[in-house]
């Protein structure tokens, strides 16, 4: 064979095939294929507010703030009246009346000191205690 | 082989419905219509086998598409196209070069390998000792081959494409000549 016209020989044929319709096909296949991009997406419009829909927000806040007041208001009501004052609260009179109990419970607690400095603004005096 | 046969205005105007959102998927459709064979034989010839071919083509057009905001037109679209598919093709190349079953003392038993199980062909015996010949040119070799002997492409769009000087294109060219006539005188 002589070497030096082989190529012209071969004539540029690859030898190489593809299946049937394969190009044929290739542009449908590769066009499907393709992601759609940015600038392809629909631009969607902005979408018109309505006032209910803007001062939503600020209504929904004033009727949980309204709620809480009412709340707090309820539970004032429901609460039994008391006062903290003992002429009006007969539980607490009939108790500092009770000298047993005043001993017990108000006097035991009160620093010896504060005894002493009582029972001598009152004139005691120790001296006359007959033992 | 299959030429494409464009003249200036038809590629400005393709370029120029590229850039328009509203035509620019139908443009592009245009674009595979008309390079999708010639590409696909250039990467046919570089990695050998069909199916990676057809992979290679589809990377390289979901490529250019992921990228068509980048192309400003400078250059022309074919030279574009062709860049993405041989950088698609070589990086398959290295791919399977550095592939555990390959052998590195023959890197291009993987080319020999896919010539042989190919069962994409025609039964030119002919052909089949230039695919083999080919395969075992060096890389560029290879490709300056494969883009003037079977694209008949110019080499000064091939020096756009391959970032290579004309002279020294010719040289690898007929250098390439060289080893495969060698290589059919060996195997005479």
């Amino acid at each position: 064979m002589e070497n030096h016209d082989i190529l012209s020989k071969i004539n540029r044929q690859s030898g190489m095939t593809v299946p049937d319709g394969y190009f044929h096909d290739f542009q449908q296949r590769m066009s499907a294929k393709l992601p759609q991009q940015d600038w392809e997406k629909p631009v969607t419009a902005p979408v018109k507010r309505s006032r209910w829909q803007i001062i939503r927000p600020y209504v929904y806040m004033a009727a949980m703030f309204a709620g809480i007041w009412c709340m707090m208001n309820m539970f004032d009501i429901l609460r039994p009246a008391s006062s903290l004052d003992i002429a009006e609260n007969p539980t607490l009179m009939s108790a500092i009346d009770n000298d047993a109990f005043y001993y017990n419970y108000c006097v035991a607690d009160m620093p010896d000191t504060e005894i002493y400095d009582d029972l001598y603004e009152q004139g005691f005096n120790p001296d006359d205690i007959e033992f | 082989m299959t030429e494409v046969t464009t003249t200036d205005n038809d590629e400005s105007q393709l370029v120029a419905r590229l850039r328009d959102p509203s035509t620019c998927r139908k443009a592009f459709e245009e674009v595979i219509a008309r390079y999708g064979e010639p590409l696909y034989w250039q990467i046919r010839r570089m990695v050998q086998c069909h199916e990676d071919a057809d992979d290679l083509l589809q990377n390289t057009f979901l490529k250019a598409w992921s990228s068509i905001d980048n192309f400003r037109g400078d250059a022309k679209l074919s030279t574009w196209l062709y860049k993405i598919a041989i950088n698609e093709s070589l990086s398959h190349i290295e791919r399977e070069r550095k592939r555990p079953n390959v052998s590195m003392d023959d890197e291009d038993s993987h080319l020999l390998h896919a010539i042989e199980s190919d069962t994409h062909i025609d039964g030119n015996e002919l052909a089949l000792q230039l695919r083999k010949a080919i395969a075992l040119l060096p890389e560029k070799q290879r490709l300056v081959f494969n883009m003037r002997y079977y694209d008949d492409m110019k080499y000064e769009q091939m020096s756009e494409i391959l970032g290579t000087s004309v002279g020294a294109l010719k040289a690898s060219y007929h250098l390439a000549v060289k080893k495969i006539e060698q290589y059919f005188h060996d195997n005479d």
